[in-house]
């Protein structure tokens, strides 16, 4: 795996810098000449941008791999469902990327000290925990099983708000990469102990990664909720979101800057092409790809260099050799 | 409550244990010795169990011949899988705990291919076949006959499993290589053979406990991931490699079920459930039953 430099000099700032603009321009444009279609495409592209680069900024750089994506872009979405009606829209979203960061510093301190599996599985376990109990509640409390959204911004609200928040999670892993803060995070990625020994505050440092992951989904998921006007906690609280925020990450390279926003590009291509003529086919097709992906570019799209197909080639060609030497043997 | 009830309501708590225990056989051995925690364990099972149903519905077999047959098949499935892709995951990961994280993606991957796989040749709908449904009276209380004969099975199974990694050449091979991988290898135990045999027995496991399950319940692609957590739930509560501990917290789990869903309502199933999977984690990580 190849590692950036973190210390980057100007040149690779001001590149980042140019390259965010640009394709900031770009989706500005988008809604002015593009159908309905490829609007509410760019807008699903935009939302895994965002949740991605996120979860790569906390999960990637420190390998804290966390599945409780979904469970905070479904408290975000349950946010800004219920106090649309009486708050105004930007208050709503930093609402819902309050609490879902209030949600992991809690989480965060009980579960930040377990490592690898563990913490995958933990994470897992309690999103389903929270999506259980809001069944719960809604079904025996409030009597309902999903909510209707009747107050409504327009098209062009949500998809300038979704399209700030991936700029603004690009932007926040740009400049975390160039602080203290960031190189702490690698640190602990490196050998925690070691980062420990070197006097970084691990614990209090992971805590705050997880939460700024937390409040980038919290937010996205309350801007979510309402494009798509009907929830119920099977849809926003979706383990499947979570996982594909992961696969997109890890696929795309989760240390990496560019490598998620390459990854949601692709996949939302790939997701909106196939998926209605055939979900299994596009299913099937994302579970090889991952497998492919970890086996073959374990450091993601993003680490793909000409170098590495010729690695490819050797790897087979020696493969192919191995065999007839084996048929040799043999026969 | 009279003595009687509370008999039915643990020995029904007990059946069902019984059952999570089975289901949590193969994963206990794959994530044990290999540390693979598969993800995908529920999917291979719901394969079983519609290997099962078509025996049964086409040929006219009897689930029970189908229990060795789909062994056989999961065993050749997962040989074959632990060859494509484990073998050179271990082979290109810089330590275990990289490689942990990685097969853990992979088995996510097989997740997504096996359960929509199974959607697109067999479509959504709930399947199942009628299988010894008449109730046979124990005491006072009644029990569906299919349900008591995956129970004895299960327990079977497991007492076969635990004999087997105790008692003999290969369980102590195996059980060697649960505790020191390297000291297992200076002693002469091939690694390279042993894996792909576990990772392919481990997935056989799943392939017989969905086997089994498919005589008691109605089958669909997404029965799976619902077995797969009962699984890490039950590993867990025994402690990560451990066959009777995984019995044990088997059968615990399903006494818990049971009593929590009589007295509480049983849509705080699920809740309870995975309360226990996290209390558990966050409290004894390595076990109930660990010293």
């Amino acid at each position: 795996m190849t590692k950036r430099p973190f210390s980057a000099g100007t040149p690779v700032l001001t590149r980042d810098l140019l390259v965010l603009l640009a394709f900031t321009g770009w989706c500005l444009a988008l809604p002015h000449y593009g159908s309905e279609f490829e609007v509410s495409m760019a807008l699903t592209c935009l939302m895994y941008v965002a949740l991605s680069s996120s979860w790569g900024l906390f999960c990637g750089s420190t390998r804290y791999l966390s599945l409780a994506t979904s469970a905070f872009f479904g408290i975000g979405a349950y946010t800004s469902a219920l106090t649309l009606d009486s708050l105004p829209w930007l208050a709503s979203i930093a609402l819902g990327a309050a609490l879902a960061m209030g949600v992991a510093v809690v989480m965060g301190a009980a579960v930040l000290h377990l490592r690898g599996t563990y913490f995958a599985v933990l994470t897992f376990g309690m999103t389903e925990l929270i999506r259980h109990a809001v069944t719960y509640f809604e079904k025996k409390v409030t009597g309902t099983v999903g909510r209707v959204l009747t107050v409504v911004p327009e098209r062009d609200t949500i998809y300038l708000t979704v399209l700030a928040l991936a700029v603004l999670a690009v932007l926040v892993s740009i400049v975390v990469r160039r602080s203290r803060f960031g190189l702490a995070l690698a640190g602990i990625g490196a050998d925690e102990q070691r980062a420990q020994t070197l006097g970084v505050n691990t614990r209090l440092v992971k805590i705050l990664g997880f939460a700024i992951t937390a409040g980038f989904a919290g937010a996205v998921g309350a801007a979510m909720a309402v494009r798509w006007t009907y929830i119920d906690p099977h849809t926003v609280f979706n383990p499947f979101i979570g996982f594909q925020t992961v696969l997109i990450a890890l696929i795309g390279g989760a240390v990496t800057l560019w490598g998620p926003l390459i990854a949601a590009i692709v996949f939302s291509v790939l997701a909106e092409t196939l998926r209605l003529q055939a979900p299994q086919v596009y299913m099937m097709s994302l579970g090889l790809l991952l497998i492919l992906s970890v086996l073959y570019l374990p450091g993601g799209l993003a680490s793909l260099r000409w170098s590495t197909m010729g690695g490819w080639w050797r790897d087979g060609y020696q493969w192919v050799r191995n065999g007839r030497n084996r048929e040799r043997i043999n026969g | 409550m009279s003595v009687s009830a509370w008999l039915e309501l643990l020995a029904s708590g007990l059946i069902t244990g019984g059952i999570y225990a089975l289901v949590a056989l193969g994963l206990n051995l794959q994530y044990g010795l290999m540390r693979i925690l598969n993800i995908a364990h529920g999917e291979f099972l719901m394969v079983g169990a519609y290997l099962t149903w078509m025996a049964q519905t086409t040929l006219g077999m009897s689930p029970l011949w189908m229990v060795p047959v789909s062994f056989a098949v999961m065993m050749a499935l997962g040989v074959l899988i632990h060859w494509l892709t484990f073998r050179r995951l271990s082979a290109t990961s810089p330590n275990l705990d990289i490689f942990e994280a990685r097969g853990l993606m992979v088995s996510f991957g097989l997740m997504f291919l096996v359960q929509n796989f199974a959607s697109w040749m067999w479509g959504g709908d709930l399947r199942g076949y009628d299988y010894l449904t008449d109730p046979v009276p124990l005491g006072a209380a009644q029990f569906a006959g299919n349900k008591l004969l995956v129970f004895a099975l299960a327990l079977l199974f497991s007492a076969a499993l635990i004999f087997v990694l105790r008692h003999t050449l290969l369980g102590k091979g195996v059980r060697a290589l649960m505790q020191s991988p390297t000291g297992a290898q200076l002693v002469g135990i091939d690694t390279q053979r042993l894996h792909p045999l576990m990772f392919g027995i481990g997935l056989g496991l799943s392939g017989v406990a969905g086997c089994l399950l498919s005589m008691a319940y109605t089958i669909s692609p997404s029965m799976g991931e619902p077995y797969t957590v009962t699984a890490l739930i039950v590993i867990t509560l025994g402690g990560f490699g451990s066959m009777g501990g995984a019995l044990a917290g088997g059968l615990l789990l399903g006494v818990i079920e049971a009593l929590g869903m009589h007295f509480s309502n049983p849509s705080l199933k699920a809740l309870l459930s995975y309360s226990v999977f996290i209390a558990v984690l966050l409290l004894r990580p390595r076990g109930l039953f660990a010293k």
